[in-house]
């Protein structure tokens, strides 16, 4: 006897042991997937550099020039420099205010530092993104710029 | 007939002919339960024996019977009919990914499905089943039938789901390839999808590395993309393409026509490809005929922003070279790729390097006119056009 007769049997085991879960597999095979990656070592991602000292007369790392490079002045303005958004609240003076983050962190280093980081932890719903992909250095470096701003 | 005897008034009732009805009125109904048990438990028993001790034969080189290629052939041709009703197809496909999608096709596809001038390799032609010569079959299959396939692959057979979930803009660009194919000549087919092929191997530099042929069958030897659905890499941030390739390996960022070329690149190699690409001189804008108010239009996003939205201003991150190296240059970008990028960036759906969301967060407040003028704005942007040379 051909081995092959075993063939249309075995299909029809194949079909009840997975036939049924077909279509509910359909949904599972998407979930699957999603953790379908390339086989590739995961590399660090790339370390973001400090702004290009040529373009900015403020020394590349300092505070501001942190805060320019990465954008804060897209929504936020401080006065007597390029950051005019008008999307965020003014921060001319916003380390001599009382509190931040609508009064739930205290107006220390630290507290710019964390809100920097998350501020949706502090402020449901607030419309400003993460910045924790940002090396600690840099957030504690902008938060220290920030809360010298009297 | 028994029954009718039993219920007739004028025949006698002694036992034995009760009896005899009794049994002959459940005789069929013991069989039936006899089947049914055996069914229901000897049957799956009798295959799991089967299958246990090895009887059934999984090799592929003696095909299956007619009949069971048959109901495989039906079961497949019906569920792929039925599930692509559910598929939303264009009137019109969008012929901007062609390029992208036929090399795509060459390095994904063409060793089992063949394509014009190259013939399957004999070892595919042994699968079980035999993957179809495309330019022969597509013709059998709708738009919205052949995305399915594209999209979902086929059970049971070699054909892989797409490489990338949330992707649909390529596999849609795959199907309009694919309706191309039949019409391809060996050399059309070699222009659309290799770019010319050996074009750039003379004047590479030597410290490039094997892998940018990859690379430039779809982004072009001078890094400019080829069709407006493939990005400009010529003059990019450098920071930029080195953290976006390695998104793409991690799986960060989202791409099925990406996911191939990237998977097998050495971490020294990537660095030395984002150093090559990041020196080619940057494109120099498109020519499309765009409206004046559309390009002002975004220009106003771009400068502006849409503050009465919570839309931050373009330029404070991706305009001026104090930017972080990490946010890329847009400047004379293809239209329909920042588009499309914008898109996914909003339906969160792309990913990217580790500042993604911050992009995905500016985008949810864009329209679909505005993501028109600001990618139309950004496409005729000249380079270095705020500051002195």
């Amino acid at each position: 006897m051909s081995a092959n007769a075993g063939l249309p049997l075995g299909f029809a085991f194949w079909f009840l042991a997975y036939g049924s879960s077909w279509v509910a597999a359909e949904e599972l095979g998407h979930q699957q997937a999603k953790v379908v990656k390339p086989a590739i070592e995961p590399v660090a991602p790339a370390a973001p550099q400090s702004s290009n000292p040529t373009a900015s007369q403020d020394p590349p790392g300092s505070g501001l020039s942190l805060f320019l490079s990465n954008g804060c002045g897209a929504c936020h303005t401080i006065r007597g420099t390029e950051a005019r958004g008008t999307i965020g609240p003014d921060l001319s003076h916003v380390g001599s205010r009382t509190a931040i983050g609508a009064g739930v962190l205290p107006n220390t280093e630290e507290a710019f530092a964390r809100f920097v980081a998350r501020p949706d932890l502090f402020k449901p719903g607030v419309k400003m993104p993460a910045f924790d992909m940002l090396p600690q250095t840099e957030i504690q470096t902008i938060a220290r710029y920030l809360k010298a701003l009297q | 007939m028994p029954g009718s005897r039993a219920e007739s008034g004028t025949a006698s009732s002694n036992a034995t002919a009760e009896e005899d009805v009794v049994r002959v009125a459940n005789q069929p109904m013991m069989i039936r339960l006899k089947h049914v048990v055996f069914g229901a438990i000897g049957l799956p028993v009798v295959l799991l024996l089967g299958a246990w001790i090895g009887f059934f034969n999984v090799g592929a080189s003696s095909g299956h019977w007619k009949v069971t290629a048959w109901f495989l052939q039906l079961a497949m041709r019906s569920a792929v009919r039925t599930y692509a009703l559910a598929v939303d197809a264009p009137k019109t496909l969008d012929r901007r990914g062609l390029p992208a999608a036929a090399g795509h096709f060459a390095r994904g596809c063409a060793i089992c499905h063949g394509a014009p001038g190259e013939l399957r390799s004999p070892a595919v032609l042994r699968m079980l089943p035999q993957p179809p010569d495309l330019a022969l079959t597509v013709g059998d299959w709708t738009d919205a039938q052949l995305f399915r396939i594209v999209k979902h692959g086929i059970r049971f057979t070699g054909m892989p789901a797409w490489p990338a979930r949330d992707r649909d803009d390529e596999v849609w660009a795959m199907v309009a390839f694919l309706r191309e194919l039949p019409k391809l000549d060996p050399n059309e087919f070699r222009v659309l999808a290799l770019n010319g092929s050996d074009a750039t191997d003379s004047d590479r530099q030597p410290a490039t590395p094997d892998v940018i042929s990859d690379c430039v069958r779809c982004h072009g030897g001078d890094g400019e993309g080829r069709g407006d659905a493939v990005p400009a890499l010529a003059g990019q941030k450098e920071a930029y393409l080195l953290a976006s390739l390695q998104a793409y390996a991690k799986g960060d960022r989202t791409s099925g026509f990406m996911a191939l070329p990237v998977t097998g690149i050495a971490p020294d190699e990537m660095a030395a490809l984002a150093r090559y690409f990041a020196t080619l001189p940057p494109a120099s804008g498109e020519h499309d005929q765009i409206p004046a108010e559309v390009i002002n239009g975004g220009r106003q996003i771009a400068e502006a922003g849409i503050p009465e939205r919570n839309v931050p201003a373009c330029a404070g991150c991706h305009i001026g070279s104090d930017k972080n190296p990490i946010y890329p240059r847009l400047d004379g970008q293809h239209a329909a790729y920042l588009e499309q990028q914008l898109k996914l960036f909003r339906s969160e759906s792309r990913g990217g390097t580790p500042f993604w969301h911050i992009m995905a967060t500016a985008a949810q407040r864009l329209t679909d006119d505005d993501i028109r003028a600001v990618s139309a704005y950004f496409s005729k942007r000249a380079e270095n056009s705020q500051q002195p040379p």
